[in-house]
């Protein structure tokens, strides 16, 4: 049964962060816990080992911590990490964002994580008072009603792809089993989006990007955004528009996609935190897809390996190159 | 007061008959997400939903808001104003988001200057609140001196009962205004007693915060305390509370040129939680971390709008708790602050 394992895992991961703080190998640790709605989880930062039953470890669990990393924190770091946590925590030390000396990487197996905003358009405007995940189900109970969900259609499909459940390096390591790999990335779930019409896609575009609110949930989650002054909020002159209006969210969605294209770790955050519950899977699908394709990189797995957008190559791709007459 | 009632199958007839006088604005869903648009096909409207993803104070106070459009024309600029704002009726908000409404009135119209936008359009609109029958388990509208039924700041009151809507004038402008509709018809008395026993059950079934209305009075001292460290260090700093909450009212101004001459001054939403609503000219910004960003939030809610206005910034909707991408509960911060606790009544 799923819920064992992820039980177990939350066990250890509650025993090695006690450890970690007693024998004081870090100072802090960051976690997951439990966020006071169903479905939901929150970050957590604890310096006693008397609180580290805060910790949990479940579907829920969306947020991409490595965003709470960063290099001028002395601190000795111990990080709650699965797949694309310790990807993102790889990708920041090559763009020489963080210091692997003082971040101690607990990794942890992970299976997923849930895609609320499926399935609150499966709910309405119900609201959940429990949720459990169990024999691959979600159980959900609201005021008047119950409603059972198949689990694996409501897992984000970035995860579904993913074929990084553990962090690429880690300092520790949870859980007995590695889980197995899936099979190679045929990006078939693009399939769709791609076959559509310019015009379809516009459209598409358009529908999802027209009821973004501009509250930048998806640029604060990002472990990639990290500027200190977005592109979108230069004001000494104004670069861009910042209404909600759909050209001004097109451009920032878009211009955002662009800066995170080879250095985007597909964890999904950006959609998992929309309060509004707009899918930008598609968009990071396919920046993963072109550069995957055209330079054969993922971003956050090898320490070594240059980011294909701060390297040229003379034999990198320029088709799209138009020649001077 | 007028009491009326209206069978719910027919209430395409009532948002029909509403159109003929007036722009009605009310709960759509849109792509699973619930919030106000003006109805232009009255089977559009979706009244069973427990409340409105983005609030209806987007309609008194739009995302994108025409402050007047300007046009070069030779030497001059010639400036256009907008359209004299029309009769509009918002249907079926909740109680507490109309008690939001009543603090844009006081922001827009203290002090020496009036916005004109605002204060507009509130003039022009008639508030036909629908009740609550269902609160979530975030509400805290009781603690907040609101209430699911809440008639302080509705022009007309609905309650569902049964197979019917009961409506209930408030204002006299309310009063007027159901008293003109054909649609409806006098409310069965038998029924009035047993709704009044309802409300009251529902209302008292919600969590009272104790000492949530004079929390200002603790706040004053704890201004540098350890808490707002605690609480900021998870906050990414979105603006997702703000932006969906129904009182939260601040913007920013900007020009918008395009290349033919023509343009408009637009105000836009913005907020606290980002570091650029604070950087000054100069180079200066007050509050250059997430701490004291978070603190506004609260202080601005719960100490300076009580001393200031007499009046609470929070109408205890929960929308920044379930909304929030970090998990992050207001009423943590409540029962951090000293010697409170939560209560269930009845």
């Amino acid at each position: 049964m799923v819920i064992n394992i992820i039980d177990d895992i939350e066990k250890s991961i509650r025993e090695t962060a006690k450890k970690l703080l007693e024998e004081k190998k870090v100072d802090l640790i960051i976690g997951y816990t439990k966020g006071s709605i169903p479905l939901r989880s929150g970050p957590c930062f604890i310096t006693d080992a008397s609180q580290t039953d805060m910790l949990v470890w479940n579907q829920s669990c969306d947020l991409n911590l490595a965003k709470y990393l960063a290099k001028n924190d002395n601190r000795k770091i111990g990080i709650i990490s699965k797949g694309c946590v310790g990807r993102a925590i790889v990708h920041l030390i090559v763009e020489k964002q963080l210091n692997k000396e003082n971040i101690t990487i607990i990794g942890i197996p992970c299976e997923g994580v849930l895609n609320r905003a499926k399935i609150m358009v499966e709910i309405g405007d119900k609201e959940i008072i429990e949720a459990n995940i169990e024999d691959n189900k979600i159980i959900i109970k609201g005021k008047d009603f119950n409603k059972t969900l198949p689990l694996q259609d409501y897992i984000n499909q970035l995860c579904i792809t993913c074929h990084y459940k553990i962090p690429p390096i880690f300092d520790i390591i949870i859980g007995n089993k590695k889980p197995e790999k899936p099979p190679k990335d045929d990006f078939k779930d693009l399939n769709e989006i791609e076959s559509k019409s310019s015009n379809d896609k516009i459209e598409y575009f358009k529908k999802e990007l027209n009821r973004c609110i501009r509250c930048y949930a998806c640029r604060e989650a990002c472990p990639m955004c990290y500027c200190s002054l977005c592109f979108i909020d230069q004001n000494k002159p104004v670069w861009f528009g910042k209404t909600a209006d759909i050209s001004d969210n097109f451009i920032f969605h878009m211009i955002r996609a662009f800066h995170v294209a080879g250095r985007c770790v597909s964890c999904g955050t950006c959609s998992s935190v929309c309060p509004i519950g707009i899918d930008l899977n598609f968009i990071t699908r396919k920046l993963e897809k072109i550069v995957k394709e055209r330079f054969d990189f993922e971003s956050g797995i090898n320490l070594a390996a240059p980011p294909p957008m701060g390297t040229h190559k003379f034999d990198d791709k320029q088709e799209f190159m138009i020649e001077e007459d | 007061m007028v009491q009326k009632m209206i069978s719910k199958e027919k209430i395409s007839d009532l948002i029909k008959e509403l159109q003929k006088e007036f722009k009605v604005f009310g709960p759509v869903k849109e792509e699973g997400v619930v919030l106000f648009k003006e109805i232009t096909d009255a089977k559009e409207i979706c009244l069973d939903y427990s409340n409105s993803k983005i609030p209806a104070k987007s309609v008194l106070f739009p995302m994108i808001d025409t402050l007047f459009s300007y046009k070069k024309e030779g030497k001059g600029v010639k400036i256009i104003e907008n359209p004299p704002y029309e009769k509009t009726v918002i249907f079926g908000i909740r109680p507490c988001d109309s008690m939001g409404f009543s603090l844009f009135k006081n922001f827009f119209s203290f002090g020496k200057y009036k916005d004109p936008h605002v204060l507009n359009r509130l003039k022009n609109i008639t508030i036909i609140g629908m009740g609550c029958l269902e609160p979530r388990t975030t509400c805290f509208c009781t603690s907040v001196n609101g209430g699911p039924f809440n008639k302080e700041s509705v022009d007309v009151l609905i309650t569902e009962f049964k197979d019917n809507y009961y409506l209930e004038s408030i204002t006299d402008k309310g009063e007027a205004l159901i008293k003109k509709i054909k649609s409806i018809t006098d409310a069965d008395k038998g029924d009035l007693a047993k709704i009044e026993k309802l409300q009251k059950d529902i209302e008292s079934a919600i969590p009272v915060i104790e000492g949530l209305v004079s929390i200002y009075t603790k706040l004053d001292g704890l201004f540098d305390h350890p808490m707002w460290k605690m609480e900021s260090q998870g906050c990414i700093g979105c603006g997702a509370c703000t932006y969906l909450c129904p009182t939260c009212h601040c913007f920013d101004v900007l020009e918008e040129n395009k290349q033919d001459g023509s343009g408009r001054r637009i105000r836009i939403w913005d907020t606290c939680q980002f570091p650029l609503f604070t950087l000054e000219t100069s180079g200066h910004n007050p509050r250059t971390t997430k701490l004291p960003r978070v603190r506004q939030r609260i202080y601005h809610k719960f100490n300076y709008y009580p001393k200031n206005y007499n009046i609470i910034g929070c109408v205890g909707c929960g929308r920044c708790i379930i909304n929030c991408p970090v998990s992050s509960d207001i009423r943590n911060i409540f029962l951090s602050v000293e010697n409170m606790s939560f209560k269930t009544e009845g």
